[in-house]
């Protein structure tokens, strides 16, 4: 491997990434809509975008104290940062039979507190500051997903860049991950394919896997469900943003369909591993495609089109 | 890289280079702390002895001159009356009165030393030597018998070029001084003997090659210096200088150099006379002694400050001390935050915050540098450990972490203490380890391990601490100290080489191994 044969591949690497085309494109003023997961839901769901519900609100470690009193009328629900990064201080709890439950343990509520004080503090804020605790709806998983995922929530990232959707990426959470959807942690990531929305290669922190490390299911062509849907709805999220490339994490809830979890100003480059492609002739695709006319009103399903073409190379 | 990065990164680096470049060519601010280090103290004992009668005694002494400073000067005068002589031919210092027994006169001075370059070479067409240098430099003497027959004979059997390569006549008189006479230490030192027999003192061979100079029509005359050398006692030396198109070229039979007087040669006077004779005294000797002195730092500024009023207002050694070394570690974090720059964005390694490499490189600055990261380990350890610790007691965040922070000043505390115990008095006396820096780290990594594993944690502690140990040498180096001080200008430079690096917008190394399975598809 040699800086050579990255370039051949058209490799985004992260010096490229960061001052082409998060600083060239991605206005700083504009990051609070993504890094805060209060503002992007707001604006979601002003904008008809489904979006998890939001239960309720700690922003206090006086509010810390009763939070276990609002929690307890829904008997399952995640508890998170609204500034968090990379599923750190993402907590998902339930109730059974008056206990609160983490997984198959009990959880005290006392620790509840805790961690929602921590929060609270900035422990998990991107800049460290202080933040607020969200308590949000938990997402029932597509069925579909049981035979690739054990624990956790599947969610498919979707680089979108100009209002193009480029590349996506499911991302499974494994036992190893902690049931985290973070690749960092051990979550699987698989290429998909923008056509069929049917899975291709899959990596394991960094190393191709073939099958579901906790099922054992092969991964290579399995069918997303609602994928057109998906893509839809990542698109016209990240329309809200007013950023040039975004990451949308949308993930298939059982009863409401594809749903934003989160949208990300500064996506990683893991995808293009997934996927075995790298980023670049995809992106200057999508610069040509908007070079060659005046897109300005381009509909949802002519940029996915667009985004189809690009991955096919099409355009280039 | 964009045009506009690449030429930005340019002018800037360029602007610091050029003020550079203009302070050392113009102002002569050398660029190396050791030519600058230590002038010579420099004590001359002349005893001579007398039996009742007035007499004096005559010393040359050495004066500022291209190449050498002459300060803090003094003189005992045992007995007679001392004066200071400036003739057109250099100083004499001369003792007078009544010479009786033993007197003992010294005489003390510093003089900073540098190498002198003449190169033999002439520009344009040759000047006209003018008639005070003809008449005092190309004449015969009793000492240099220019004109003798055997001189003659010699210089007419050379095949010399004609006297409009005044170039090419010195130096083939000098290659028959340096080759042809034989140096013997107990030889003459007559200047007729030493080319009969091709055989005589250092002393003689300067004195032949002067006499020849003169012989084919250049100016030359004789050079009283000193050889100064560490540890050792100075050295009597002569060599000669050879008028060349308006300039003197230094140049030695002896030791065979020319064009270029090195470092260590003081010059003391010149002429044929001895540089210490004494009059109405029975017995006169002389003997030196030198040793090397540090600058006093007033004496630094003094020679630091280029004369240029702008320039010498500019100069960071008018400043009082004190401010001096505060700036000495403030200018070299500008160097390692470009360490720190290119290890996070070329090479591509995560350490634990942007700046914290460099303001540990600065704290373990006066520390040997493997026993100082193993000290910001050993605090980090107690630290992490504490952090754990606390962990089970819930406290809210800023408490916390202001017990970290005692637990820092406490660990720098011990460290203090133990260093006094073991003699190691100044181990903490430069920057105090950054405490507040140390405590968020332990914040940091303690999350690190709870989120990311102890594997990442591990791995971005020992990068920062990598980053560190390569800022460490930078720091450590008197060079480096001495340049970024002396050229402040050169943080310009070093602004030009981060536009340059943030920039770059290549791979990263470590992009080679993380996308090293796209070589598969």
């Amino acid at each position: 491997m040699s800086l050579a044969t990255l370039r051949a591949r058209g490799i985004l690497g992260m010096n490229r990434r960061n001052s082409v085309y998060i600083q060239g494109l991605n206005e700083r003023s504009l990051y609070p809509t993504v890094d805060d997961k209060l503002e992007t839901k707001a604006r979601c769901e002003a904008a008809g975008i489904p979006v998890p519900k939001l239960l309720g609100c700690v922003r206090t470690h006086r509010e810390a104290r009763s939070l276990p009193e609002i929690a307890r009328d829904h008997p399952s629900f995640v508890v998170k940062p609204a500034r968090g990064a990379m599923g750190n201080g993402i907590l998902v709890l339930s109730w059974q039979e008056g206990l609160l439950m983490r997984g198959d343990r009990v959880y005290p509520t006392e620790d509840l507190v805790y961690h929602a004080a921590g929060i609270v503090s900035g422990l998990y804020s991107l800049a460290g500051t202080e933040d607020v605790a969200m308590l949000e709806e938990r997402l029932i998983i597509d069925p579909a997903f049981d035979a690739l995922v054990a624990d956790g929530v599947p969610d498919l990232r979707v680089i979108v860049y100009r209002g193009v959707p480029v590349m996506a990426m499911m991302r499974l959470p494994t036992r190893a991950s902690g049931g985290r959807a973070n690749l960092h942690q051990g979550a699987v990531g698989a290429g998909v394919d923008l056509e069929t929305g049917r899975m291709g290669r899959a990596i394991q922190q960094d190393a191709p896997v073939a099958k579901s490390p906790d099922t054992g299911v092969t991964i290579e062509g399995f069918q997303i469900p609602h994928f057109d849907q998906i893509v839809e709805v990542a698109l016209r999220a990240t329309d809200e943003t007013g950023l040039g490339y975004v990451g949308a994490d949308v993930v298939v809830d059982a009863n409401r369909g594809p749903v934003i979890l989160e949208l990300n100003a500064r996506p990683g480059l893991a995808i293009q591993i997934a996927n075995g492609h790298g980023l670049r002739p995809r992106l200057d695709g999508v610069d040509a495609w908007h070079a060659a006319a005046d897109r300005t009103d381009a509909s949802v399903d002519e940029r996915i089109a667009a985004g189809r073409a690009v991955s096919r190379r099409d355009l280039v | 890289m964009s045009w506009a990065v690449r030429i930005t990164g340019a002018l800037l680096l360029l602007a610091g280079l050029a003020l550079t470049a203009f302070k050392v060519v113009s102002h002569e601010l050398p660029l190396t702390p050791t030519e600058n280090q230590g002038p010579w103290q420099v004590e001359l004992t002349v005893t001579v002895r007398g039996d009742g009668q007035n007499g004096s005694i005559r010393a040359l002494l050495p004066g500022n001159e291209a190449g050498q400073r002459v300060f803090d000067e003094r003189a005992t005068s045992d007995r007679l009356a001392w004066e200071l002589l400036d003739r057109p031919n250099g100083r004499i210092g001369r003792w007078n009165g009544w010479l009786e027994g033993v007197h003992e006169v010294v005489y003390r001075y510093r003089v900073q030393s540098t190498a002198v370059s003449v190169p033999l070479a002439t520009e344009g067409p040759l000047d006209e030597v003018p008639r005070s240098v003809r008449s005092l430099y190309l004449q015969p003497s009793a000492a240099i018998p220019s004109t003798a027959p055997g001189v003659r004979t010699l210089t007419e059997d050379m095949d010399l070029p004609p006297p409009t390569d005044p170039i090419g006549r010195i130096q083939n008189v000098f290659a028959f001084a340096v080759h042809e006479i034989q140096s013997v230490p107990s030889a003459t030192s007559d200047v007729l003997l030493t080319l009969d027999r091709r055989e005589g003192t250092a002393s003689g061979k300067e004195q032949l090659l002067t006499t020849l100079l003169r012989a084919v029509g250049t100016p030359a005359r004789q050079v009283h210096g000193l050889i100064l050398a560490d540890g050792a006692r100075p050295v009597d030396a002569n060599w000669v200088e050879a008028w060349l198109d308006g300039q003197w070229v230094p140049l030695s039979a002896a030791e065979g150099w020319i064009g270029q007087k090195p470092a260590d040669r003081v010059i003391v006077g010149r002429g044929s006379a001895p540089a210490i004779e004494a009059t109405g005294a029975r017995a006169v000797g002389h003997r030196y002694r030198a040793l090397r002195t540090p600058l006093r730092p007033d004496e630094i500024a003094s020679l630091m400050a280029p004369d240029d009023p702008l320039l010498s207002f500019l100069s960071l050694y008018r400043l009082p001390i004190g401010v001096q070394s505060l700036l000495q570690l403030l200018l070299l974090l500008p160097l390692g935050t470009l360490i720190t720059a290119f290890f996070r964005n070329i090479i591509g390694v995560r350490t634990y915050g942007t700046f914290m490499p460099a303001l540990i490189g600065l704290a373990l600055r006066d520390l040997p540098p493997l026993f100082g990261l193993a000290l910001v380990g050993g605090v980090l350890t107690i630290g992490v450990s504490t952090r754990f610790a606390l962990e089970r007691l819930r406290l809210l965040m800023v408490p916390r972490l202001s017990i970290l922070l005692c637990v820092v000043v406490l660990c720098v505390t011990a460290i203090a203490l133990a260093s006094a115990s073991i003699g190691a008095r100044d181990w903490l006396s430069g920057a105090a380890l950054p405490i507040v820096i140390l405590t968020m780290w332990i914040e940091r990594i303690t999350i690190t391990i709870e989120e990311e594993g102890r594997q990442e944690a591990a791995r971005r502690v020992i990068w920062s601490l990598v980053v560190a140990a390569a800022i460490l040498p930078v720091f450590q180096s008197e060079h480096a100290t001495y340049l970024m001080f002396t050229f402040p200008e050169l943080v310009i430079s070093v602004m030009g080489l981060l536009v340059w690096v943030g920039g770059y917008m290549g791979f990263r190394l470590v992009e080679l191994l993380r996308f090293r399975q796209m070589d598969a598809t």
